[in-house]
Parts: C-alpha cells; sequence; structure tokens
C-alpha cells in the first residue's frame, strides 16, 4: 500500500473509524447474547425471568450504551456510504461527522431518559 | 516485482488473487446494502423494545402478539440473518487487521463463522418454532 493510498491522517476520519469499529463489535457481541435469551421463548417461565432482568438499573444504562453505540454505528455508515458513492462529498467529511456526532449525543440523551425514567418513577409505560 | 518473477508465479495464483478481488468488492457492496437495511430494520426493532415500550413488556405474550403477524416473523428473521453477516463480515476485518499469525487467524475465523452459523441456526429454529399458545 502506497503513502498515498492513505485516507486517515489522525483527523476526524480516523476518529469516526476507530469509533465504528469499536461500536461494531460491541452490537456484534450484544446480538450475540440477545440470540441465545430471545431462543428462551419457548421456555416461557426462563424467558420471562431473564427479561425482568432487563429492567434493572444497571441493564438499563447497558441498553442507554448500546443505543449510542446502534445509533452512532448507523448514522456513520451512512457517512461511509456517502463517502464511497459520491466520492465528491469527501470535502464535507468532517462537517457531516460532527453533524452525526451531535445527533448520536443527542438522540442517545433522549432515548436515555425514556430508558432510565421507568427506574426512577417506578412506573412503566 | 520484475515482469520475470511475475510470470515465474506458480499456476493458479492469478485465479485466486482475481477470485480473492471479487469476493472482497463483493463483501464491500454487500456491507453498503445491508448496512443500509439494517439502519432501519435494527433502529426499528430497538424503538419498539426500548423506547416506545419499556423493556420490562417486552415478555412471552408480547412477541406472542407480535409474531402472530408472519410480516414481524419475516421482519425479525431478516434482522437475524443480515445483522449476523454484517456482524461477522465486519469481525473478519477486524481479526485481518489485528491477528498477524496465519494459523491464529485461521483459527479463531473457524471459532466465529461456526458461532455464527450455529447462533443462525438456533435463531431460526426459534423464530419458525415459536407457538405463542402459554397461558400467561
Amino acid at each position: 500500500m502506497s503513502p498515498e493510498s492513505t485516507v486517515y491522517k489522525g483527523k476526524t476520519g480516523q476518529w469516526a473509524f476507530v469509533l465504528h469499529r469499536i461500536t461494531g463489535f460491541l452490537v456484534l457481541m450484544f446480538i450475540l447474547l440477545h440470540i441465545v435469551d430471545v431462543s428462551m421463548l419457548n421456555f416461557p417461565r426462563i424467558y420471562n425471568e431473564i427479561h425482568a432482568l432487563y429492567g434493572n438499573v444497571l441493564m438499563r444504562l447497558f441498553e442507554v450504551g448500546l443505543l449510542f453505540g446502534l445509533v452512532y454505528h448507523a448514522l456513520n455508515g451512512l457517512r461511509v456510504i456517502m463517502i464511497d458513492f459520491f466520492p465528491g462529498s469527501i470535502k464535507n467529511e468532517k462537517s457531516v461527522f460532527y453533524g452525526i456526532f451531535s445527533l448520536t449525543i443527542l438522540l442517545t440523551i433522549v432515548g436515555g431518559v425514556i430508558i432510565l425514567r421507568p427506574f426512577f418513577t417506578g412506573s412503566v409505560h | 516485482m520484475s515482469i520475470l518473477e511475475r510470470s515465474a508465479a506458480r499456476p493458479g495464483s492469478t485465479p485466486n488473487r482475481r477470485s480473492r478481488q471479487n469476493f472482497e468488492t463483493w463483501s464491500w457492496f454487500f456491507m453498503r446494502i445491508s448496512g443500509l437495511v439494517l439502519f432501519f430494520l435494527a433502529l426499528i426493532h430497538f424503538s419498539l423494545t426500548h423506547i416506545f415500550n419499556d423493556v420490562t413488556t417486552t415478555t412471552v405474550s408480547f412477541v406472542a402478539k407480535r409474531w402472530a403477524n408472519p410480516f414481524w416473523r419475516v421482519f425479525d428473521w431478516l434482522l437475524l440473518a443480515l445483522g449476523l453477516l454484517h456482524g461477522t463480515n465486519g469481525l473478519r476485518f477486524i481479526m485481518d487487521d489485528y491477528v498477524r499469525n496465519p494459523r491464529k487467524r485461521a483459527a479463531i475465523k473457524a471459532v466465529m463463522y461456526s458461532l455464527a452459523v450455529a447462533l443462525f441456526i438456533l435463531g431460526t429454529i426459534t423464530i419458525v418454532t415459536f407457538r405463542g399458545n402459554f397461558s400467561g
């Protein structure tokens, strides 16, 4: 690989890539676990007991983390597709990254409040 | 590499490299297309089970009601299949980058492909065999 073929130079693109990898890996790890817990559907008692755990505050915090990873990976994936299919758009790469990162934070906060609220109010919607 | 070396490459190496390149091009394209589909499938799935419904209400009867409609079984099966393929292929990129020892890399890949196939079968069995006619 020649040096000219390296697109990333330690700026936003590099961080976007690193975060894309980490969030992708973590989401995959959750999917593996999730397929196993859902496979308990034919054993309703066990399934319901496991799912009750998801209401625990630690698991709710974990779900907020999952939301962050999922939303970031999804939005940054669109950014990657944009750069790949519309090469001219690479000049906007940086502002698009700041845009999708801000949107990720915003959606994580809004979703996080909805996910964590029942634990504090004790009511489930 | 000189022209001589190139022409002296072992027979069969060119088609191999070519099929590998074809595979990687296909893989690159697959990641974009499946990513685009998963954008909707995964975010809709998360919203339904964590935002519009509280996670504690997603009990067996919740799933039974949802899966009474074949649309949601197909939706969830697509999410399972594409999620596993997209995720396992992504993990393959990571292993190619960080596991430099060819034998270790082959061993790790064998384990992760087997795990993905096993979980795909388990998930498919769950979606197909679930009847949901339990009391409670």
